[in-house]
C-alpha cells in the first residue's frame, strides 16, 4: 500500500514541472507554470533587460527549475516596467503583454495577525491602545493601484481586491519580519483564498455591496446596526429628520 | 593569414563579447541581448537549434519567431560547415586554450591516437546520448537538455556574473567537464558527447566548406592527423561530419609552402 503511494507521487506529480513557493513568482506575462518549464529554454534575456534587477536565475535551492527565470520579491519586486514579455524567444512570456492591469502573476495575502494595522484596530476596538500598536499604511502607499487593487477599510484596514497583480512592491516594503503581506503566485494553492465557500462569500458579498442604492446594505448595513446605542435612554425627545411644521399655524 | 590567427582573433571576441553584452545592457542600450541560447542582434533572431527543437518536442508549439532564429544557424552550417564549434564555442575556446597551458607545461599528451574506427565510433557515441536525450525531453517534458549546453551555460553564467557578482550551481557541471578534459581525455564533450554540436552536424551539406587533399601524392608525413582536434585522418575523412573546419590540418601540413594540398573547398 504504501509502495503503490510511492509510486503514485512520483509518476503522477512530473517533478520537472516546478513547484511554488510564496513570495517567489515568474516574470510578468508568464504562462501557466507547466507550460513555462515546457517552454522556457533558460536564455536568460528577460534577466538581461530586466532594468531593477528584480528577474534572477535560479540556482540548485529551486531544484530542476534551476536556470530559469524568478522574482524573488523579498529581494527586490517587479516594477512592471513590462521589458521582459516581448523578448522571449519560444512565448514561455506572452509577447504581446503590455497593458499592465492585465499582468496576473499572483496575489497579495495579508496575515492579519502581525498587520500593524490590524492591531492598531484591534486595541483600539478594545478600549484604548498600549502604546505597542502603530499605523503603518505602508503597502497602502506604495502599490501601483491604491484604492483598486488595496483598499482601505473603515480608513485603517488595508485589504487585497481581485485587481491585484501580485507586483510584489508591498511585500518588499513591508517594515514586518517576518513579511506581513505575502505574494501567492498563480497555480499555487492558498487556504485563505481557495476553494467553494471561498468563492461563494466572495459572490455574495460582492452582490450585497452593488445593491447599495439608497438602502444600508451588506458591510454598511452592518456597521449600522452595530453603531446602534442600546444602553442609551430612550425617553429622549425623537428629532426627526424631515420638516414638521409645529408652528403657531398648526391646526392642533 | 593563416587559418589560426583568424580562428583565435574570432575565439577572443566571442570570449569577450559574452561579457561585454550583458555591460552594455547595463547600460540600457538593449541592442544585442542574450547569451548563446538565443540572441537577437537588432531585430534579428538567433537561436541554438537544439533549443528550439527541444521546445518543439516538450511543449508541442511551434512559431514563426522560432522558424526564424534556426535560419541562420542552418545555412551557416549549410554553407560553412560546423564553423560555430571552432570559431565561436566559448567551451571550444577553453578547452584549447587548457590543452594550451598542458603544451606549456610539458605534461604528456592525453590525445588518443589515430585508429581507423574510431571517427564512426564517436559519432555512433554522440548520436546515441543525443537521441536518448531527446527522448528524455519528451518523457520529462522540460527542455532537459539546456541544461548541460556548455556554451549556454558559460555565456549564462557571465552574465550572471557581470550583472549580479555571483555564479549560479550550474558552472559546477562545465568545471567538473574541464577536469576531465585537463587530466584524462582532450575534448572529450565535443568528440563525444556535445548533442548541440551533434544536432549541428546533421545539416552538414556535401558541398559546402570542407577540408580536401587537392594532389593525389602528398609527403605523407600524417602531420594532419597528429593535430586534429576531433581525431580524423584530414586526407581521407574531410567529408565527415565530426570534422568542425578548423584549419589546424590545413596550417600544420608541411607540403602546403610548396603547392597546395589540403585546402577548404566549397
Amino acid at each position: 500500500m504504501k509502495l503503490i503511494e510511492k509510486l503514485r507521487k512520483l509518476f503522477n506529480n512530473n517533478p520537472f514541472k516546478g513547484f511554488f513557493k510564496k513570495n517567489r513568482m515568474r516574470p510578468p506575462g508568464a504562462v501557466r507554470e507547466d507550460l513555462f518549464m515546457e517552454r522556457c529554454i533558460r536564455c536568460a534575456r528577460c534577466i538581461e533587460v530586466c532594468p531593477f534587477d528584480s528577474i534572477k536565475r535560479a540556482n540548485i535551492s529551486d531544484k530542476l527549475s534551476i536556470g530559469t527565470p524568478y522574482i524573488y520579491t523579498e529581494e527586490k519586486a517587479c516594477y512592471l516596467c513590462m521589458k521582459c514579455p516581448e523578448v522571449c524567444p519560444t512565448g514561455a512570456l506572452d509577447n504581446k503583454l503590455i497593458d499592465i492591469k492585465k499582468v496576473n502573476i499572483g496575489v497579495a495575502v495579508i496575515n492579519q495577525d502581525t498587520c500593524y494595522n490590524y492591531l492598531f484596530a484591534k486595541d483600539e476596538n478594545k478600549g484604548g491602545t498600549a502604546g505597542a500598536a502603530q499605523i503603518c499604511n505602508t503597502c497602502y502607499n506604495v502599490c501601483p493601484f491604491p484604492d483598486v487593487a488595496i483598499i482601505l477599510k473603515e480608513f485603517i484596514l488595508p485589504v487585497i481586491t481581485d485587481k491585484c497583480v501580485g507586483c510584489g512592491i508591498c511585500v518588499e516594503r513591508c517594515p514586518i519580519t517576518p513579511k506581513a503581506i505575502n505574494i501567492v503566485p498563480t497555480g499555487m494553492a492558498d487556504k485563505s483564498r481557495a476553494g467553494f465557500y471561498y468563492e461563494k462569500s466572495r459572490l455574495i458579498y460582492e452582490k450585497s455591496q452593488k445593491s447599495a442604492n439608497g438602502f444600508y446594505s451588506g458591510d454598511n448595513l452592518l456597521k449600522k446596526k452595530r453603531n446602534i446605542d442600546t444602553k442609551k435612554k430612550t425617553t429622549d425627545k425623537i428629532k426627526n429628520d424631515f420638516d414638521v411644521n409645529f408652528g403657531e399655524d398648526a391646526e392642533w | 593569414m593563416k587559418i589560426r590567427k583568424l580562428r583565435k582573433t574570432t575565439q577572443i571576441l566571442t570570449m569577450l563579447a559574452i561579457f561585454i553584452i550583458p555591460m552594455i545592457n547595463l547600460l540600457e542600450i538593449y541592442f544585442i541581448k542574450g547569451t548563446f541560447y538565443s540572441m537577437d542582434i537588432g531585430d534579428l533572431a538567433i537561436s541554438d537549434p537544439l533549443a528550439i527543437f527541444q521546445i518543439l518536442l516538450s511543449s508541442k508549439i511551434f512559431n514563426i519567431t522560432m522558424l526564424a532564429a534556426i535560419f541562420i544557424p542552418v545555412l551557416l552550417m549549410l554553407l560553412l560547415g560546423r564553423v560555430w564549434c571552432s570559431f565561436f564555442c566559448p567551451y571550444y575556446t577553453i578547452v584549447e586554450f587548457l590543452a594550451w597551458i598542458r603544451k606549456k607545461l610539458k605534461l604528456k599528451s592525453i590525445k588518443p591516437k589515430y585508429k581507423k574506427g574510431d571517427p564512426s565510433r564517436s559519432n555512433t557515441i554522440r548520436f546515441i546520448f543525443l537521441i536518448s536525450g531527446l527522448v528524455l525531453t519528451g518523457i520529462a517534458g522540460i527542455p532537459i537538455l539546456n541544461l548541460i549546453l556548455t556554451h549556454g551555460i558559460i555565456s549564462s553564467q557571465a552574465l550572471i556574473l557581470v550583472k549580479f557578482g555571483y555564479l549560479t550551481f550550474e558552472i559546477v557541471f562545465v568545471i567538473l567537464l574541464l577536469l576531465i578534459e585537463f587530466f584524462l581525455i582532450d575534448k572529450f564533450w565535443c568528440k563525444f558527447l556535445c548533442p548541440s554540436g551533434t544536432l549541428l552536424s546533421l545539416f552538414k551539406f556535401k558541398k559546402g566548406m570542407r577540408v580536401k587533399k587537392q594532389v593525389s601524392e602528398c609527403s605523407s608525413c600524417n602531420m594532419c592527423i597528429t593535430v586534429c582536434p576531433m581525431g580524423l585522418d584530414p586526407q581521407t575523412e574531410g567529408d565527415n561530419i565530426l570534422c568542425n573546419n578548423c584549419g589546424d590540418c590545413i596550417d600544420a601540413c608541411p607540403d602546403n609552402k610548396k603547392i597546395k594540398t589540403l585546402k577548404f573547398k566549397i
